[in-house]
């Protein structure tokens, strides 16, 4: 009897606090869906970038920008100067406004006054056309391609390849890449994630310490796995996805997140990016997690019901559930792709549409609030 | 081998689900047994947005490793991968099939084109071995257009055929345009292991399957991604195999690897090297060389002075042959053991009588009786006047197994890739049973294959009386004690 007590007590008082209030994040609630109805070129959403009033959307059949003070979707496809209809990756230049879009196995190309200059294989020293990844880092444009990563030098023209000939690629197949802090970025299939000082021109590299393929022996011992996909660089952490697990370093500790020990909805992570420190999201193909708070492990995942379609949310600490959200509108689809941050706002890329979510009210971390009531119950 | 079980759900849980024309095709209805029925119409009633409603394989251990072998087995790890099927959980179900289809065309990409290598700086090398690749996907093509082409409209298959030259990671494009441009239900291909990996990353990308037959690479399939699969057996199958035979049965003490420097000899080794060690025989000396090189005198003699018992090979048909006979001519009599490539006519060809004893580990047994395995044999004869290989028998059952699927799935590449991920049997090869683990990898028995009297002999691990070290029966997070089954 008396450790049925102990077991029911905790148990009611789990129940009992959201209800009164208590430590939680914030959660998107206000969610709206763009598809092709609505006027973008396909709905497979590779990329999405934020950028001021526009919100540039790479598809698998065209690009797209939604003027956010219009409401209007203008697209391009090839038949409109786009040199190659799948569009992975999308950085924009913050000193010229230029577009650089990765593409896939159509190189790089720049859209930039209303033109498509288009970089492949057999025009510049791009390694290879098969672009996952690109970021405008000062001058330079770094694209991470299946076979190394180029930079390209917009004022000097300059293009310099980096293989296992010049950096620690165990393997050269880079997937993605980003810039912060004076340092670049690979995530790199198969060579964990490197990073490139450019004060310094070295290189240093991140990798799973057990080498071993089939198991992680430690969780904080490193990367959770060397097949990296996204890797987001905030308020000097590092946060990592791959198709085996979510990783953050501070740059003396790791943690590695699994579904089994916090709010992940899928050890599978298609991309991934940073808010801070504090928080970051990612793109699984079970949903999307966001962890809200790092040092309480509390994460919000977001799905959709593949029966209802109504959205779901749910907020978890560890893997206890603190809230679980009915929304009537939540993501459009819980195979999640891409995902960037527009101020307090979040769009998301999906298999089948583009998701924005609202972020009216957003506070960073927690905060004492009651529970959130279902939506359109 | 392993057992595979997928557990359907209750048949009365289900109801959704399109009706299907299947039932009313003859041809297509002998193809589809009642787990495949039931598949299909979960697979079916997706969508869009759901996944279907079936229990996902289960293994209980990795690639049937044995307790040994495992990697740090006195640590139970954190988290132990592999070991429960991926799922596609994307919106590829809901796609319509297209109304305009002239043929149903599959990908083909090999080494069938001679080229530059990035291996050797010169001559590509594999070209023999993706001609034979390319002959056995032809083959079962022309035979499924010969029993009626694609049933449900009555069009024929076609591949489409590239060149997989391994430059500047071009099979990446190839992928691409197979993808986007021929409009491809599927692919078949490669060989080499790091056009492989570009190849399988594209393909998850762009949501097609992938069938791998000649990439015996272990870490191709170890990626975590649900739209590949093998019908081969890997270097990790057969170098335990080997590893038993040499350790748990001829109690070799000191083993020496000689290897190609390129991915194939680098992975292909790395179950060897590690299982050796974890057996307490740690590999005594390991070299490696160049491809293309005719004097292998700097590898071999420092093998020679490292008083071994046995060397492994692990490389092309070509190399294993010089080197062989360089080994025989210094007066290395060490046992000569080594990879499936060595299983080749130019090998047979350039070492001569120094072939004789020499085993390798093989994917399968091409001597079994078998009528299926005759009459493909007899059909290969017949069509390219020559032998088959083992690329090419490989290549015809993962051709077979893909158009089976597109079969039964339909023009839908997830469906597809649905179809053969939850098929409840092996698939029935002309190179034996293929039982796909958890991974989608190719869990069917290999063998040693042993040169004597101007031929290769197949032996099986029963043949041999080769010894194997416990398998749990439990994975090694959950598992009570550290090697055992608690």
């Amino acid at each position: 009897m008396i450790r049925r007590i102990a077991f029911t007590l905790p148990l009611l008082a789990a129940l009992l606090l959201p209800a009164r209030g208590e430590d939680l994040p914030y959660v998107y609630t206000k969610w709206k869906h763009f598809t092709t109805e609505d006027g973008l070129p396909n709905d497979h959403i590779f990329a999405v970038r934020a950028d001021g009033p526009r919100i540039w959307v790479g598809t698998e059949d065209g690009l797209a920008m939604i003027d956010k003070r219009t409401g209007k979707i203008r697209s391009w496809r090839e038949k409109d100067g786009l040199p190659w209809k799948v569009v992975t990756a999308i950085d924009v230049d913050p000193k010229t406004g230029d577009v650089w879009l990765g593409l896939f196995g159509g190189g790089l190309a720049r859209f930039s006054g209303g033109r498509f200059d288009h970089y492949h294989q057999l025009n510049s020293g791009l390694v290879n056309d098969v672009v996952y990844g690109v970021a405008v880092e000062n001058d330079n444009i770094w694209a991470a391609t299946t076979a190394g990563a180029s930079r390209y030098n917009t004022v000097t023209k300059e293009w310099t390849i980096f293989t296992e000939k010049n950096a620690p690629m165990e393997e050269i197949w880079n997937y993605a890449v980003s810039y912060a802090d004076d340092k670049v970025y690979l995530g790199v299939w198969g060579s964990g994630v490197l990073e490139y000082d450019l004060k310094t021109g070295k290189w240093k590299e991140y990798l799973d310490p057990d080498g071993e393929m089939e198991i992680d022996l430690y969780r904080d011992d490193g990367i959770a796995h060397v097949i990296t996909t996204g890797v987001s660089y905030v308020d000097k952490i590092l946060w990592v996805s791959s198709y085996f697990g979510a990783s953050r370093y501070d740059g003396r500790n790791w943690r590695v997140f699994y579904n089994q020990d916090s709010g992940l909805p899928s050890d599978f992570e298609n991309n991934m990016k940073a808010r801070s420190g504090n928080e970051a999201w990612y793109c699984t193909d079970k949903g999307l997690g966001a962890i809200m708070d790092f040092k309480t492990n509390t994460w919000v995942a977001y799905s959709r019901d593949p029966k209802t379609l109504r959205g779901k949310a749910l907020v978890t600490r560890d893997k206890t559930v603190l809230e679980e959200i009915d929304l009537e509108t939540g993501v459009p689809h819980s195979f999640m792709i891409a995902v960037d941050f527009d101020g307090n706002d979040v769009w998301v890329g999906t298999a089948k549409g583009l998701g924005h979510g609202i972020g009216e009210g957003y506070y960073p971390g927690l905060r004492t609030r009651p529970s959130i009531v279902a939506q359109g119950r | 081998m392993k057992s595979l079980t997928i557990l359907l759900l209750p048949l009365l849980l289900f109801a959704a689900g399109p009706a299907d024309d299947w039932e009313k095709i003859p041809e297509l209805k002998a193809l589809i047994d009642e787990d495949t029925a039931e598949v299909l119409r979960r697979v079916n009633a997706a969508g869009y947005y759901g996944v279907p409603e079936l229990n996902l394989k289960k293994d209980v251990n990795y690639a049937s490793t044995p307790a040994d072998l495992e990697p740090f087995r006195d640590v139970k790890p954190y988290k132990e991968h592999f070991l429960l099927q991926m799922e596609y959980t994307g919106s590829g179900r809901g796609i319509p099939e297209p109304d305009d289809v002239k043929s149903v065309k599959f990908g083909f990409i090999g080494p069938i084109m001679s080229t530059v290598s990035i291996a050797t700086g010169g001559k590509s090398h594999e070209e023999a071995l993706g001609i034979k690749m390319l002959q056995g996907t032809q083959l079962a093509i022309e035979e499924a257009n010969a029993k009626g082409g694609y049933f449900r409209r009555k069009i024929p298959f076609e591949l489409v055929v590239t060149n997989d030259n391994g430059l500047w990671g071009s099979s990446g494009n190839e992928i691409i345009n197979m993808a986007y441009k021929d409009h491809v239900w599927a692919i078949l291909g490669t060989i080499d292991g790091a056009n492989s990996h570009i190849a399988i990353r594209v393909a998850l990308k762009a949501e097609l399957v992938m069938m791998n037959t000649g990439d015996t690479d272990p870490t191709f399939i170890e990626t975590n991604i649900p739209w590949v699969a093998r019908s081969i057996g890997d270097d990790r199958q057969q170098a335990y195999l080997l590893i038993d035979y040499m350790i748990r049965k001829l109690d070799f003490k000191r083993i020496g690897i000689i290897r190609s420097s390129n991915r194939y000899g680098r992975f292909g080794v790395r179950e060897v090297r590690d299982s050796c060690r974890r057996l307490g025989r740690p590999i005594a000396m390991e070299m490696a060389f160049k491809l293309g090189q005719d004097d292998y005198s700097l590898q071999l003699e420092r093998l020679k002075s490292a008083n071994l018992d046995a060397i492994v090979f692990w490389g092309n048909a070509r190399e294993g042959g010089v080197i062989l006979n360089q080994m025989r001519h210094m007066g290395m009599n060490q046992p000569f053991f080594g990879c499936d490539r060595m299983v080749a006519d130019e090998f047979v060809q350039l070492a001569g009588h120094n072939a004789d004893g020499v085993i390798a580990a093989f994917p399968w047994n091409p001597t079994r009786d078998d009528p299926k395995l005759a009459r493909f044999r007899q059909a290969f004869r017949k069509k390219f006047n020559q032998e088959p290989d083992t690329y090419a028998a490989h290549a015809y059952d993962g051709m077979n197994m893909l158009i089976w699927a597109t079969q039964v799935a339909g023009l839908n590449r997830a469906k597809i890739r649905d179809i053969l991920a939850y098929r409840t049997r092996p698939w029935p090869g002309v190179t034996g049973d293929i039982p796909l683990s958890a991974a989608l990898d190719d869990l069917g028995d290999v063998f040693l294959a042993r040169f004597d009297n101007g031929g290769w002999e197949y032996h099986s691990r029963e043949d041999l009386k080769i010894p194997r070290g416990y398998i749990p029966a439990r994975d090694r997070v959950t598992r009570g004690s550290l090697t055992g089954d608690e």
